[in-house]
């Protein structure tokens, strides 16, 4: 076990009413060293949230987030994310925006450099070093961020809906591509996605989420060699149960955004 | 090129021809000693060749406007730019803050006199008092801004790339803030500017573009007046435009964020 929520619940303060929206209510889960986990759900259901509080972005309001058995206390380059959104520095060239996330602990600039220009070569994009990220498209922006987040060599690799905003052609190409990476380093990650077939697709391990207050539903171990084909018998009716499972709960169809609870509510 | 020519070409006739008629009909309805505009810029003229307005030439009182102006402006950043950052950085100190700075925004730059006036008497001091005063509110209002804008995302990543607080600000949150920074340093300078008029109605010597244009009302040279508005005119919109628009183009390129600008 590489990292643990254990009884996690998680209140944001709503700033219109005052009252508490609860995020995460009472979720305890174990993430296994090296395996590939998958959190889908709705939106609302918490699952970003969950990965903010991995990554350290956020605290629990009840219960403990732990890494390696000591409780997390902020951000750190041990658990490195990629993010939905654009978050590459306008201001940087592509290798400098990489170069960045490199602590320099003593290392000489050439040699950053050199590991920098490494990363940026393992996703393809290496004679794109010294282009501005807003000459590369959405999908080249999304591999330098993974190349910028693996050259900090972290422990476990988060992502939250990574590929996301691209066209469907372009996520699937990037799946496959953090599959191999996935296969190549057997590092931990978490990879949020409302996306069931790319979980599916992707998963060692499928963790399904529901809203209203954010809660882990249902998991499914998934053994497929890769690659999958998801039209198999087995794939078929395991892509039901998952759908089937969101569909049925209350708030999935149309409902129009998680209602204001206070913890007590249950 | 040929159309902001052409465009600044109009403009400046829009003004000269509003001018031009609001002078004639003035004579002739109230037979006030109005300057026109061919009158104007022959003093203007004559003034740059050396003539004196108000006891002084027209360089003396730019160049004491000016570092009026400019020892005012220098007060303003320092305590602007330290306060917009402070406020940007700490939300606390963000929300009882800014109820100041607006408070002090809404201050006219006239009513600003007394006060000057009440703590630093007739003089130099008073006048730069009051320039300060109304740049600081916009360098404050747009640097805190900016740095508050700055999205999320950016500060995560330097974190989660193990920076520290110091670190993140120098290189995400300072770059990222950095073209509503130099907003509200050219609103500011702006506001100093237009506010030297009224400041310089305290000034203790006799010197000044705006002290020249309130001398007037007692020298009844107007056309004096109107050759210290048009300098006026013309520095302010040189510094502002040609200043700092170029330092914005340069800070865009700079921030990658210019083709978005094109498209």
């Amino acid at each position: 076990m590489i990292a643990e929520l254990r009884n996690v619940s998680k209140v944001f303060a709503d700033p219109r009413s005052g009252r508490g929206l609860v995020a995460l209510n009472d979720v305890s889960l174990s993430i296994e060293e090296g395996e590939f986990l998958c959190l889908v759900g709705s939106s609302g259901c918490g699952k970003s949230t969950t990965l903010n509080l991995m990554a350290g972005f956020e605290a629990p309001s009840r219960g403990q987030m732990l890494f390696r058995g000591e409780e997390v206390s902020g951000p750190s380059p041990e658990r490195g994310v990629v993010f939905q959104e654009p978050s590459l520095f306008p201001w940087m060239s592509v290798l400098q925006n990489v170069m960045f996330s490199l602590q320099d602990g003593g290392a000489r600039k050439a040699v950053r450099e050199e590991r920098a220009m490494e990363q940026l070569r393992l996703v393809g994009l290496d004679s794109f070093a010294h282009a501005r990220p807003n000459d590369l498209s959405g999908g080249m922006k999304q591999r330098v961020a993974i190349a910028r987040t693996l050259a900090m060599e972290p422990e476990m690799l988060l992502m939250d809906e990574p590929f996301g905003s691209l066209d469907e052609q372009t996520r699937r190409k990037l799946d496959n591509e953090a599959l191999s990476l996935w296969q190549r380093e057997r590092k931990t990650v978490v990879f949020v996605t409302h996306n069931i077939d790319e979980a599916l697709t992707l998963g060692t391990r499928v963790v399904l989420m529901s809203p209203s207050p954010g809660r882990i539903e249902r998991e499914w171990h998934i053994d497929e060699a890769w690659p999958r084909d998801l039209s198999s018998p087995r794939m078929v009716s395991l892509r039901q149960e998952v759908v089937g499972m969101l569909q049925a709960c209350p708030c999935a169809n149309g409902a129009p955004r998680p209602s204001l609870l206070t913890l007590e509510e249950d | 090129m040929a159309r902001d020519l052409g465009n600044v070409l109009i403009g400046v006739a829009v003004i000269v021809a509003a001018w031009w008629l609001t002078a004639e009909a003035m004579i002739h309805l109230r037979g006030a000693a109005f300057p026109t505009p061919p009158e104007a810029f022959v003093a203007l003229w004559e003034a740059l060749l050396g003539a004196e307005l108000n006891n002084a030439t027209v360089y003396a009182h730019t160049q004491s406007s000016l570092s009026r102006w400019g020892a005012g402006y220098l007060i303003a950043l320092a305590f602007g730019l330290v306060a917009g950052m402070a406020f940007g950085t700490a939300p606390r100190l963000h929300d009882a803050g800014m109820v100041a700075v607006y408070i002090l925004q809404m201050v006219p730059g006239l009513a600003w006199i007394p006060i000057a006036m009440l703590i630093f008497g007739l003089g130099e001091a008073a006048t730069v008092f009051i320039i300060a005063m109304t740049a600081i509110p916009p360098i404050v209002i747009n640097t805190a801004g900016g740095i508050r804008e700055v999205p999320t995302v950016f500060t995560r990543v330097a974190q989660m790339s193990g920076r520290e607080d110091s670190s993140v600000f120098l290189h995400v949150l300072l770059p990222a803030a950095s073209l509503s920074i130099i907003n509200g340093m050219r609103i500011g300078l702006a506001n100093g500017w237009r506010v030297l008029i009224a400041a310089e109605m305290v000034v203790g010597v006799a010197l000044g573009l705006g002290f020249s244009i309130y001398q007037s009302r007692y020298s009844l040279d107007f056309t004096a007046a109107f050759v210290a508005i048009m300098v006026i005119c013309v520095i302010g919109l040189t510094i502002e435009k040609l200043l700092f628009v170029k330092m914005e183009n340069k800070v865009r390129n700079r921030l990658g964020i210019d083709r978005e600008d094109d498209t």
